[in-house]
């Protein structure tokens, strides 16, 4: 029965040619046995469009041209049981099958799958899981530089942000396991409190996604993704090791999961560890003395699916303990200019894994809970509640100046944050042309600061955000909008300097937002979007409150506690264009962000006793953020591929008519690749040669800085990759990368170290992955 | 099914709730009382050939963090031509009573730390430290100094306090500033 309607839709499918191509939506998945063996030559197919695919020798397939709406998808093969599933298109989706022997006596077959949330006219891309392997060595910020339009703002070796369009911190979004990152993101050197082995997808919204995910995605989203729980039962994980040669850095990370079967059907697990050390960085002729780094990371997650239930509970913690460059360490600005002229820092110059002060002590830990019920009507309801602890110690190198010994061992400041969020989202049924989903947020936070000098207040936040987005599908055009409202109530707890009297403030924000956005198609290669959106954030208790030396930039900042909200007005339009080996990917953008707030040089400068300092009041302007994002491949000569990106971001202050300082400069990354899919006993080998140009950053306002930015510079990186298929269906990955080849000596303009240190030298990165 | 989630929905909520009534964030955190602060930095010359012409040059800043200038009236010193001076630095924590000595814990790390005097070039003086450190080999410090004065003249003397911690040399460029201050010396 089964052979003959394979057959019978084989005929089908030969003998449809390409007529439905007004739809654009892909369906797309794997296919594996019981064992996790991938299947070639299964048919996944939807009746009622007549249309089909079979899957490949690695297990893939794909539908495409799928129009939105709900379809039965059956998922025939000789020898295997048939099975039907039900899909509710309003994205691409995927939906992975799982092949039951004919025989098996198990009543139910799970699917794991999901839709793509967010808005599809926003541009979006993602790291292959290729580069996210190959990427292993490096933090988040770094590794997140492959996308075009992406960059990191840097202290050093290891504090890293990601940077999207030009603006980080608080102005975009990280969205872990689908929870909103908070720590205390507002600061330069607050790196992003994730462990990246966690996820098994990284991608990046660029673009106001306020409506999506509330405050603060001004610029964009960074969204990190764990694999679904598997539902297959049997043992399955991999594990992972990382080695480099500067720093003498080494990551081990594991992963172990499995489901249950019989009277736990419908259980799974996962658990997750990961540890990383590093001693001191060194750039082409120094080592950075107090660069090391200590990471330790766990997660665990579990499962339960019944039916159209299913619930999730996900518990994670990171722990580091981070080295702050010695040479950064200035008093005052006498101290600041003298390290300026030096050609090379005066700190010694040695390997060590020992950490010294100053640096950070960074605790993290998440509980999230998800539950998520499917109606009859193929509408969704989820829940969301998230637990986040960030605790930041903070040692400065000087040792507080006290008999006591408890004082002694004080970190100089302390902020602990505890975040509580909760979500609910509910997605409409849907049909061929109509989808949307409306949510509800909420969520409090509580900030706790101590310290031996003061940083910033005590606070109590809570807001509310609630949504709606409706999407519709017409032929060749895709149509979406939504609105939000906001409300953010803030509460900041202070007590009086000489009185000791405790006092407090309360502010209130809100903000409505909106989105509209048009796709078209106009051919299967050539497709674009725009979008229209806004985005909004509120002032951080940083910009409201801050009051002293910036320690490593000798400033003194001085927070404004009246000011307002950020509006941003955000366009985006992406072109994307495929044919053959011909693949590109163009978006252009233009962000005018209404009352911009940033630090301005004030003419007094401020003496205290450890000396004279130039002065920063916070304060708000009209800017403008706009450039584009090319990216292009082209494959030739059968195995030889090219691969250029080209990131370009200008910040121009309106109002006092300036460009705006700590602006990325333009980014050209070009890599030519020979690919071989089979060597031998090796799989998908790859041998190729990267080449990265930054252009020195010319466009600064007059005496905003110390210094001239750095110049340009060009490096060369090269890398060989291939994989090893074992026995009963193992893997071995492995990756040997060499970066900054020719060991330049080069500073980079959004390294604030820049002032003290060049940046890395020659690193030799060897990484395998075992997967069972 | 509705039942479960409306349960666990409300299990939820009151979590939220429940975490958010522990309002520890409204205990503002007093001042740490054994943490001291650098106030005020003061320099006490005894004139060697008369131990009864004592005086105190005293910097102060009452509030270290804020943006309020330092008091700078008694940061002046007037002194004798060609004349030798015992010269002690002490550096107070004022915001405290009774002060706290900050000299004290400069002297107990003092392999960490260095003194430096720069004098604008019209003043006629030499600054010399006469203590040392128990870094092998032993290293100046300047807690404990001599002046020796010249012809009349007047001008800026500079002191910097240098945390130096693993770096020490015997010179000023290693570590980063803990104190600078300026005083107005006239020699007559």
């Amino acid at each position: 029965m089964a052979l003959a309607k394979t057959i019978a839709m084989l005929v089908m499918i030969a003998y449809s040619p390409i007529v439905y191509g007004q739809c654009a939506f892909t369906l797309s998945g794997k296919v594996t046995d019981i064992s996790g063996s991938r299947v070639q030559g299964v048919l996944i197919g939807i009746d009622s469009l007549d249309k089909a695919a079979l899957s490949t020798a690695g297990g893939e397939y794909h539908i495409e041209d799928l129009c939105p709406g709900s379809y039965k998808v059956t998922c025939t093969a000789v020898g295997f049981r048939s099975q039907i599933r039900t899909v509710t298109l309003s994205e691409n989706a995927r939906m992975d099958w799982v092949l039951l022997p004919d025989t098996t006596l198990l009543n139910e077959v799970l699917i794991k799958g999901h839709q793509q949330e967010g808005l599809s006219t926003l541009a979006q891309s993602s790291l292959s899981a290729e580069s996210l392997f190959k990427s292993r060595s490096e933090s988040l910020g770094e590794s997140l530089k492959q996308i075009p339009g992406l960059n990191s703002v840097q202290m050093g070796p290891t504090l890293s942000k990601p940077v999207i369009h030009g603006l980080h911190s608080h102005r975009i979004l990280i969205l872990n396991n689908g929870v909103r990152q908070e720590g205390q993101q507002w600061g330069n050197d607050h790196a992003p409190e994730i462990d990246p082995f966690t996820a098994d997808k990284v991608s990046v919204i660029k673009g106001a996604a306020s409506i999506m995910y509330g405050s603060d995605a001004i610029s964009g989203v960074v969204l990190l993704e764990p694999d679904s729980l598997p539902t297959v039962p049997g043992l399955h994980g991999n594990a992972s090791v990382v080695a480099a040669s500067n720093g003498r850095m080494g990551a081990a990370s594991a992963m172990g999961e499995g489901a249950f079967g019989h009277r736990l059907q419908g259980l799974s697990w996962r658990l997750q560890g990961t540890l990383k050390r590093a001693g001191n960085f060194s750039t082409p002729h120094y080592y950075m003395s107090n660069t090391g780094l200590k990471e330790t990371d766990f997660s665990a997650a579990a499962g339960y699916v019944r039916g159209d239930l299913k619930m999730n509970v996900y518990y994670s913690q990171y722990n580091s303990k981070i080295g702050i460059f010695d040479g950064s360490h200035v008093g005052n600005l006498d101290d600041l200019e003298a390290a300026f002229k030096r050609p090379r820092p005066i700190t010694p110059s040695y390997f060590s894994y020992k950490i010294n002060r100053s640096y950070q002590s960074v605790h993290h830990r998440l509980w999230k809970a998800t539950a998520g019920y499917s109606f009859s009507n193929n509408g969704s309801l989820e829940l969301k509640y998230a637990r986040q602890w960030d605790l930041r110690d903070e040692y400065d190198i000087d040792i507080p100046y006290s008999q006591d010994p408890a004082v002694l061992n004080m970190p100089q400041v302390s902020f602990k944050l505890v975040t509580h969020t909760l979500d609910v989202v509910y997605r409409e049924p849907g049909s061929a042309r109509f989808s949307g989903s409306i949510g509800l947020s909420g969520s409090t936070q509580g900030n706790v600061f101590k310290g031996l000098r003061y940083l910033i207040p005590n606070f109590r936040n809570y807001g509310g955000g609630i949504y709606a987005i409706e999407h519709y599908h017409k032929d060749h055009w895709d149509l979406e909008g939504g609105l939000r409202y906001d409300y953010l109530w803030l509460r900041v707890y202070q007590r009086n300097q000489t009185t000791l009297g405790l006092y407090h403030s309360t502010f209130d924000y809100s903000n409505a937002s909106g989105t509209v956005g048009a796709g078209y198609r106009f051919s299967s290669r050539f497709s674009a979007k725009l979008n229209v959106g806004t985005g909004w954030r509120a002032p951080s208790i940083n910009e409201l409150y801050i009051h002293g030396v910036h320690f490593s930039a000798a400033t003194y900042e001085l927070g404004d506690s009246t000011l307002s909200s950020e509006h941003s007005f955000n366009t985006t339009l992406n072109v994307h264009y495929a044919s053959g080996s011909f693949q590109a990917d163009l978006d252009v953008y233009d962000n005018e962000i209404d009352h911009f707030i940033y630090a301005k040089p004030t003419l007094e400068p401020v003496t205290i006793i450890s000396g004279t300092y130039p002065a920063f009041q916070y304060t708000q302007d009209n800017v403008r953020l706009s450039g584009f994002d090319l990216e292009a491949s082209y494959g030739f000569l059968k195995h030889f591929d090219i691969t250029s990106k080209t990131g370009i971001v200008r910040g121009f202050n309106k109002s006092i008519h300036d460009y705006l300082i700590q602006m990325p400069s333009d980014r050209f990354d070009n890599t030519l690749a020979y690919r071989l899919d089979s060597l031998g006993r090796f799989r998908n080998c790859s041998i190729s040669l990267q080449n990265i140009s930054v252009r020195k950053q010319n466009r600064v306002p007059p005496n905003s800085d110390y210094v001239p930015p750095p110049d340009g510079y060009s490096l060369l990186n090269a890398d060989i990759s291939f994989q090893l298929p074992l026995q009963k269906k193992k893997r071995l990955d492995i990756d040997f990368a060499a970066k900054n080849l020719t060991n330049k000596a080069y500073r980079d303009y959004l390294n604030l170290f820049r002032y003290y240190t060049d940046d890395l030298g020659l690193n030799l990165v060897l990484s395998g992955k075992f997967t069972f | 099914m509705k039942k479960v989630i409306s349960y666990a929905s409300a299990v939820i909520i009151l979590t939220v709730l429940w975490g958010s009534c522990k309002k520890d964030e409204q205990a503002v955190a007093p001042p740490v009382p054994e943490n001291e602060f650098l106030t005020t930095v003061e320099l006490k010359v005894v004139n060697e050939s008369d131990p009864s012409d004592v005086q105190t040059a005293s910097w102060i800043d009452l509030d270290p963090d804020d943006d309020t200038p330092p008091d700078v009236s008694k940061a002046k010193l007037t002194l004798k031509a060609n004349t030798k001076y015992t010269v002690q630095v002490l550096f107070w924590d004022d915001t405290k009573t009774p002060r706290g000595d900050v000299t004290a814990e400069i002297k107990e790390r003092e392999n960490y730390h260095l003194i430096c005097f720069t004098a604008t070039s019209g003043l006629d003086l030499t600054v010399k430290r006469t203590d040392h450190d128990t870094n092998s080999p032993a290293l100046e410090v300047g807690l404990e100094d001599e002046f020796t004065t010249g012809a009349a003249s007047s001008g800026t003397l500079n002191v910097e306090l240098r945390h130096q911690p693993n770096v020490k040399d015997g010179t000023c460029d290693p570590g980063s500033t803990d104190a600078d201050v300026n005083y107005q010396i006239t020699i007559q």
